[in-house]
């Protein structure tokens, strides 16, 4: 064994590491990317018995198509907003936050709508449709408020933590999984929105 | 050793050890005391498991009993199931893994330490959650695979089915995160220099079952989902009246079933692998065709599922495909075999107790896989389909390669955790009791399925040639469980009459058995460097650090290396003891009994709370601004 003789030790210092939180939400992506996977092969196996799966009519677009272009706009936004944060220019990048959350409330208003006009020819105890329909919409809109808070939560997150020297890495996190629910809401439009069409 | 080690031992001790207060209890996020506790807690829920089944086997032993009515019977195999898959069989898994990965990596904890600590909380609170079912007299009783629709409200009114989905919803998130953190730490915290081809082989097993956690548990979460919408909400996804869809079910939960089967046996295999050489006296034959089966077990693993499903009815193009997959499955089990075998052969084994227990681990995986490969054939599957016949397989294949390969190991690794060595006498009694009793329980249950004996019946009439194997598993069972008893007093014994263990006393080659015994919370003073697969066989100092440049000593901090070569990059600094994972978890907890109970304020109560303690766990402190 080697025997210290220099007190106190220092070691020599590598940097600190920042992505583990990058880590993490890969991970966490992954996952839930199989969560909507299991649920959208729900959606085929139940529609795979065409006898009893009544759409008597077929669900509109006039609700689903501008909240995909509202969620890619909130994309491009906050995309924007982290390059910002990344060249160091915080106040743009609160800026393009906070745009972003307020975009998913417009979503989320929009998706109020969409639920009105809906309910009132298909309800989740309908059938097994409205049940599949109401549940994957409302999974995803539950994601898109997780991420709503994950963003509000980089928002007010103060600017002190030797680790946190920068807010990029809690920035960049959040809008993985911000990036992540926008392309479910894509999978969402087409399978469930436009695949009764064809 | 010099005075300037000291000090730094005394520093880093300073630095990593947890106050023993009430608060330092609840607080703490070391992994050695997260992995204790799992491997506490799991062992409780086998005990909870074996006496319930100890019960059944009690009610089986004759014909024509009564003692049990037709419900209790039908909670009490349902409990037993999910008790055992649950919340023994891989939480145990996951107590080694916590307990054992940073130390064979060389890493001061895992990646997240604090998630750690949450996944412990939500495990042991999801088991409490299910267990107040009992306590109702309301256990779930649908069996551990709970089939819809007979598990929907009208054939199962009260709350039994409604503890089981939301107990399990509530432990998928202990599993998940669980299964993230072993990811990040084995891919980024390993010691310099041990590359991906030199990690210990339990490391690839663990990494497997991680990813398999992730892609497969989510549909478990949404059949659960769906089973708690169609009782309480009024959907019908289940229900064939309207365009539901009883399958459904089936196919969600064995997607995700049949890689929970792999994800309770790989990491006993891992361990088999680290076991079989140290008492071998030689490496291990074939790593790469080991690492590699591994790997291949799990992806396989994804393409087998509807063998559960045989006897429903589906075209034969799909049970062809199905079929073939969990045959060909048979191969990679076969190379591990054929492995450790030749391990065996060409070493110079020796008899010790954990190697006893790794033995019979390889005679009862090789009944369980041959019985196994009888059920893959669609033939022979409808035949015994639902029989005793299924039962004795899967208890081969989940007592034999996952039980017998956890003594081993607790034989193996418990001289490192407590410092003490187990009584190898004792040890290898209770070794042969348990293989005794074991193979007199469920061999005849073999014959029992033959006889067309079904599974899940609390009595059977007399005069059908099934009383003396019933009886004879009976007596087997209490033989079994005898053996178990046998380990734990001898545990418990060693820990005052037992030898002291000292440092490495099997002499084994993996870099946990560098620290002492029990390990200081630092593991070891410098973060250890590797230069091949069996760091403490070869002639490499792993501490040898002359400029101290891996001590690590201005704070909770350890070594982040890449992933593939393991070339340190940057050092990660680690959170302190925080009792904010146990506030989340209670939390949630309050969350899922009000959902069980449709306690909506509450339920809204417990979505608030989540939250307001989710944002104090990752609100960043002021005094981290100081590090």
């Amino acid at each position: 064994m080697t025997t210290a003789t220099v007190v106190p030790v220092r070691p020599i210092r590598a940097p600190l590491e920042t992505e583990r939180g990058t880590f993490a939400m890969r991970l966490v992506i992954l996952t839930e990317s199989f969560l909507f996977i299991s649920l959208f092969a729900s959606y085929f196996m139940l529609e795979n018995n065409k006898d009893r799966w009544r759409i008597e009519e077929l669900p509109k677009l006039n609700f689903a198509i501008p909240m995909l272009v509202v969620l890619i706009v909130s994309s491009v936004v906050l995309r924007w907003g982290e390059l910002q944060v990344r060249k160091q220019r915080y106040r743009a990048g609160r800026m393009a936050l906070a745009l972003t959350i307020l975009i998913g409330f417009g979503f989320l208003t929009l998706q109020a709508f969409e639920y009105r006009t809906h309910w009132e020819h298909l309800t989740p105890y309908t059938d097994s449709y409205g049940s599949i329909f109401y549940t994957i919409t409302t999974f995803h809109a539950a994601h898109v408020i997780v991420g709503l808070l994950m963003l509000a939560y980089v928002l007010v997150l103060p600017r002190y933590a030797a680790a946190r020297e920068s807010p990029y890495r809690p920035f960049h996190v959040a809008a993985m999984y911000w990036h992540f629910v926008d392309v479910v809401w894509i999978f969402v439009v087409a399978i469930l929105y436009i695949g009764p069409h064809l | 050793m010099s005075a300037g080690t000291n000090a730094v031992q005394q520093r880093l001790q300073e630095i990593w050890e947890t106050p023993k207060t009430v608060h330092g209890w609840f607080a703490t996020v070391d992994h050695k005391g997260i992995g204790h506790r799992y491997l506490a807690t799991a062992f409780i829920f086998l005990i909870i498991g074996g006496v319930e089944a100890l019960i059944m086997r009690i009610q089986l032993a004759r014909s024509d009993q009564s003692w049990l009515t037709p419900e209790t019977y039908n909670q009490l195999f349902t409990m037993h199931g999910m008790t055992m898959i649950f919340w023994y069989a891989a939480p145990i898994l996951s107590g080694f893994a916590n307990y054992l990965i940073p130390l064979m990596i060389g890493a001061r904890d895992m990646a997240y330490p604090r998630l750690n600590a949450f996944s412990y909380w939500t495990f042991v609170l999801s088991g409490i959650l299910l267990y107040v079912s009992a306590f109702m007299g309301q256990s779930p009783h649908g069996g551990w695979f709970a089939y819809a629709p007979y598990t929907s409200l009208r054939y199962s009114p009260g709350y039994g089915m409604d503890f089981y989905a939301l107990a399990l919803i509530f432990l998928t998130i202990s599993t998940t995160v669980g299964a993230i953190n072993f990811i990040v730490s084995i891919f980024r915290l390993r010691a310099p220099g041990m590359t991906i081809s030199r990690m210990p082989l339990f490391l690839y097993s663990t990494l497997t079952i991680s990813f398999a956690i992730l892609i497969s548990l989510p549909a478990l979460t949404v059949d659960c989902v769906f089973l708690e919408l169609d009782r309480r909400w009024g959907t019908h996804f289940f229900d064939s009246r309207l365009g539901g869809e009883p399958l459904l079910w089936q196919q969600l939960f064995w997607f995700f079933g049949h890689p929970w089967v792999y994800v309770v046996f790989l990491p006993a295999t891992g361990m088999a692998s680290m076991i079989i050489p140290v008492f071998s006296r030689r490496p291990i034959v074939g790593y790469p065709y080991v690492a590699i089966s591994t790997v291949l077990t799990g992806v396989v693993g994804f393409g087998v599922w509807l063998h559960h499903m045989f006897a429903v009815g589906m075209s034969d193009m799909a049970m062809s495909f199905f079929s073939a997959g969990s045959m060909t499955i048979s191969i990679f089990s076969a190379v591990q075999v054929f492995c450790w075998i030749a391990t065996i052969w060409k070493g110079r084994p020796v008899p010790t107790a954990a190697m006893h227990f790794a033995m019979g681990f390889l005679a009862l995986l090789v009944i369980g896989g041959l019985n196994g490969i009888f059920t893959a054939i669609i033939p022979v599957d409808w035949q015994v389909h639902d029989t005793y016949f299924v039962v004795a397989h899967l208890h081969y294949v989940l007592i034999g390669a996952n039980v017998f390969p956890v003594f081993a190991a607790f034989h193996y690794w418990l001289p490192k955790m407590t410092g003490r060595m187990l009584d190898e006498r004792l040890g290898k009694w209770s070794f042969w009791v348990m293989f005794v009793g074991f193979n007199l329980a469920f061999f005849p249950m073999h014959l029992a399925g033959l006889g067309g004996m079904p599974r899940r019946i609390y009595t059977y009439p007399a005069g059908l040639g099934l009383d003396g194997l019933n009886m004879t598993a009976t007596i087997g069972a209490f033989v079994f469980g005898t053996g178990i008893l046998l380990s734990v007093i001898n545990f418990f014994r060693s820990q005052h009459v037992g030898v002291i263990a000292g440092k490495n006393p099997w002499n084994a080659d993996s870099l946990e058995w560098e620290t002492d015994s029990p390990p200081a919370p630092y593991a070891t003073v410098h973060i250890p460097t590797v230069i091949s697969r069996h760091p403490l066989w070869d002639d490499h100092d792993e501490q040898d650090d002359p400029n101290n440049e891996r001590v690590l000593d201005e704070g909770r901090e350890t070594l982040s290396t890449t992933w593939l070569d393991a070339e340190p990059q940057s050092i990660m600094k680690m959170p302190e003891d925080t009792i904010s994972p146990l506030l989340v978890a209670l939390a949630l907890m309050m969350l899922f009994v009000a959902l069980i109970f449709q306690w909506m304020w509450v339920a809204l109560a417990g979505i608030g709370s989540t939250l307001f303690a989710t944002y104090y766990w990752l609100w960043p402190r002021p005094e981290e601004e100081l590090a």
